[in-house]
């Protein structure tokens, strides 16, 4: 297969990756993520897993997107938003002192990935570098964001990052031991992705009844 | 150290052994969906059913122990998984079930009282058996897939019993837990990714024997124990543990502290001994992290204002006597090693048994008052004799007091500190048990107080009673029964 074609495609994927984690917009955010893995999935099938392409769009770009949504009470069907856009926006905007700052411990985990790596000889194409990145902007993200929803969308990514990478060392010798481990972590992540996401609805409404018991409470003393 | 794990056992031939290990595995998700469809009202239907996988433990026990420890391999297609069974993993299967049995059969009477109809109730019994099964997983895994299940499907129910009461602290306590659990099983996934990766096989007794020294083999060591760690509680990566226990149900912090968090310790030990069995230096500091840990943890529970914060960082504190036992463990002499072994597990049970039986005897005190910090103890003692009786048995083990296994361990540990010359840990064992001395007589003083204005004082159901008296003897009576335990981890070869 072309290179430069390979290549594209691991940079399309870092490029959703950062939309994905950048994005103060959630809902924009969340579906860039459904996009992103769109491109994972077309990267497995580059790469020869057409199972692991399929698993990702299913598990990856359908169920987990559809968590996402929920968790933001997005209703796809519904059209124009019934609620202010405020509560789908994070609130704290990022400062690039703290961007530096947070920046460290990922870099940190890279160059110990990076040297690992370096003693296996063997270099393969997209998935290897492609991971990389992934890996590095995840934990970059879920260091610097407190918002629960970007900090599952980067713990997401960082997921794939890692898939990538085990699948690309692994390769076609062990396929077999490969499959078992991405397949149980796919489910993992979607697991783990479907719990946060009820959790944080479920925060939310409580948050939601909170504020409106304390204004009623205030209006009784007043 | 690999022998004694169980790993070199002889493969198994006959079929019945499996099936019993199946219905090890299988029993307690069965029961807990059971459970689920007829909710339980009372503790005698529980028990009465948890006789079932305490059989077929017994049937696997008796299966397996003539010939030392067994091997079974699983062909799922291409794919093998290996298995193992041996004294320890017995030992460990049992302490899961008697730990799982008494917490589930505590229950009852404490949802019906404590909890009304708040929080959802149905989930908690099929996220125990799964719980069980789980940590069952973990304890007879013998490659790195079926422990990465294992792992994570108990991360999983553990978050998800986190969650039940369905207050804002809890589910907020929840929500962190489970954004650490997901990260510290990256960290994990990543680690097996560069083993498989290196030497292309995820069987333990394959990679101890393949493994070679180099950056690739630290860094994978690494980032398995970082995420290991993480989810152990181990300091200084504790800070999770006691928000997470503040807003549980008593039973669910009676099992996540008795149990989850010595899955991912006994998966740390596991993985240091198969792959870097001479990293003395490591090994070192993670049992300074340890000592640190015993001495931080008791500091904390002796200042704690809550009950529950108190038996929580008593948790944080009994864990690093767990890590000093692993540095004893790892590039020590065969002999220091010897001893350290049978005091680290036996450390392990007694530990859980205690801190079962501290936190559900804990549930008892605060269902009785009312009240969840230590001043509201104040006059309990003439009220509620047999649930500060539980907690004070339970105290004598963690305090380590004879005749308690609490005790038995502690005297290991410290005798093989003596002979591996590592005198820091003598002052952490000694500081340790002082500390834990104090905090639980704090809890102790405030009960004794004579003058205190009389509360309304709840009578706590009798199974509520029974049960946290029952694990709180179990620990103090492992002691002087020690020598059985200690035969099942010495005739843990197989092989050897």
């Amino acid at each position: 297969m072309p290179p430069f074609l390979d290549a594209l495609l691991a940079l399309a994927m870092v490029a959703l990756a950062a939309l994905v984690l950048l994005d103060r917009h959630l809902v924009r955010a969340c579906a860039w993520f459904v996009a992103f893995a769109v491109s994972v999935a077309l990267t497995w099938w580059r790469v020869g897993f057409a199972w692991l392409a399929l698993l990702e769009l299913l598990l990856g770009a359908l169920l987990t997107g559809a968590f996402l949504f929920y968790a933001l009470d997005v209703k796809l069907w519904a059209g124009a938003p019934q609620v202010r856009l405020a509560r789908w926006r994070d609130p704290v905007p990022l400062t690039w002192r703290r961007g530096l700052l947070r920046l460290l411990p990922a870099l940190a985990v890279l160059a110990m990935l990076g040297m690992a790596l370096a003693s296996l000889a063997d270099a393969s194409g997209p998935l290897r570098a492609g991971g990389l990145g992934l890996i590095g902007l995840g934990l970059w993200a879920f260091a610097l964001h407190r918002h629960l929803l970007r900090r599952l969308l980067a713990f997401n990514v960082i997921g794939t990052g890692i898939f990538l990478i085990l699948m690309g060392l692994v390769g076609d010798r062990h396929p077999a031991a490969g499959h078992g481990l991405v397949v149980t972590g796919l489910l993992v992540a979607l697991l783990g992705t479907a719990l946060g996401a009820l959790l944080i609805r479920r925060l939310s409404g409580l948050e939601v009844r909170g504020v409106r018991s304390a204004a009623r409470a205030g209006r009784g003393g007043a | 150290m690999i022998d004694r794990l169980g790993l070199l056992a002889p493969y198994a031939t006959h079929l019945s052994d499996f099936s019993a290990m199946m219905l090890v595995l299988g029993l307690p998700v069965l029961l807990g969906v059971l459970a689920a469809c007829w909710q339980p009202r009372r503790s005698w239907p529980i028990v009465a059913f948890s006789l079932l996988p305490l059989m077929a433990l017994a049937w696997l026990s008796f299966r397996v122990l003539p010939q030392g420890g067994q091997t079974w391999l699983i062909e799922l297609g291409s794919l093998t998984l290996q298995w193992r069974a041996n004294g320890l993993t017995l030992l460990l299967l049992l302490l899961t079930q008697v730990i799982v049995l008494s917490s589930a059969a505590y229950a009852p009477a404490y949802l019906r009282e404590e909890i009304g109809s708040k929080g959802q109730q149905v989930w908690l019994w099929p996220l125990q058996g799964i719980l069980a099964a789980s940590l069952s997983l973990i304890w007879l895994a013998g490659d790195l897939l079926t422990l990465y299940i294992g792992l994570e499907l108990m991360g999983l129910a553990a978050v998800g019993l986190m969650l039940l009461p369905g207050r804002v602290d809890a589910l907020a306590a929840g929500m962190r837990y489970l954004l650490l659990a997901l990260v510290g099983s990256l960290a994990f996934l990543l680690g097996i990714a560069l083993l498989l990766g290196a030497w292309g096989r995820l069987d333990l007794v394959g990679l101890a024997l393949a493994a070679k020294p180099g950056v690739l083999l630290w860094v994978a060591v690494a980032l398995l124990s970082a995420g290991l760690l993480l989810k152990a509680a181990a300091f200084p990566l504790h800070a999770w543990l006691a928000p997470v226990h503040a807003s549980a149900w008593t039973p669910v912090s009676a099992l996540h502290a008795a149990l989850v968090v010595k899955g991912s310790f006994f998966i740390v030990l596991q993985l240091w001994l198969v792959l870097v069995p001479e990293a003395r230096v490591a090994a070192w500091l993670v049992g300074g992290l340890g000592g640190a840990a015993v001495i931080w943890g008791g500091l904390l529970a002796w200042r704690a204002a809550k009950l529950k914060d108190v038996v929580a960082w008593s948790t944080v504190s009994q864990l690093g006597y767990l890590l000093l036992g692993f540095s004893l463990l790892i590039g020590t002499t065969p002999s220091v090693a010897e001893v350290a072994w049978e005091g680290t597990w036996l450390q392990l049970a007694a530990h859980s048994l205690a801190k079962a039986g501290m936190f559900l005897a804990t549930g008892n005190l605060i269902y009785s008052t009312g009240e969840s910090h230590v001043r509201g103890l104040a006059g309990a003692s003439r009220r509620m004799p047999l649930s500060l009786l539980s907690f004070g048995i339970a105290a004598i083990s963690l305090i380590g007091l004879p005749p308690s296994a609490g005790f038995t361990a502690k005297w290991l540990l410290l005798h093989a500190s003596l002979e591996a010359g590592y005198w820091p840990w003598i002052a952490a064992l000694a500081l340790g048990t002082l500390l834990s001395a104090a905090y639980i007589f704090r809890v102790f003083r405030y009960s004794f107080v004579e003058d205190a204005e009389p509360l309304d004082y709840r009578r706590v159901p009798w199974s509520m009673e029974l049960f946290a008296l029952a694990l709180a003897l179990a620990s103090l009576l492992l002691g002087l029964v020690a020598e059985w335990p200690l035969m099942l981890l010495r005739a843990a070869g197989g092989g050897a």
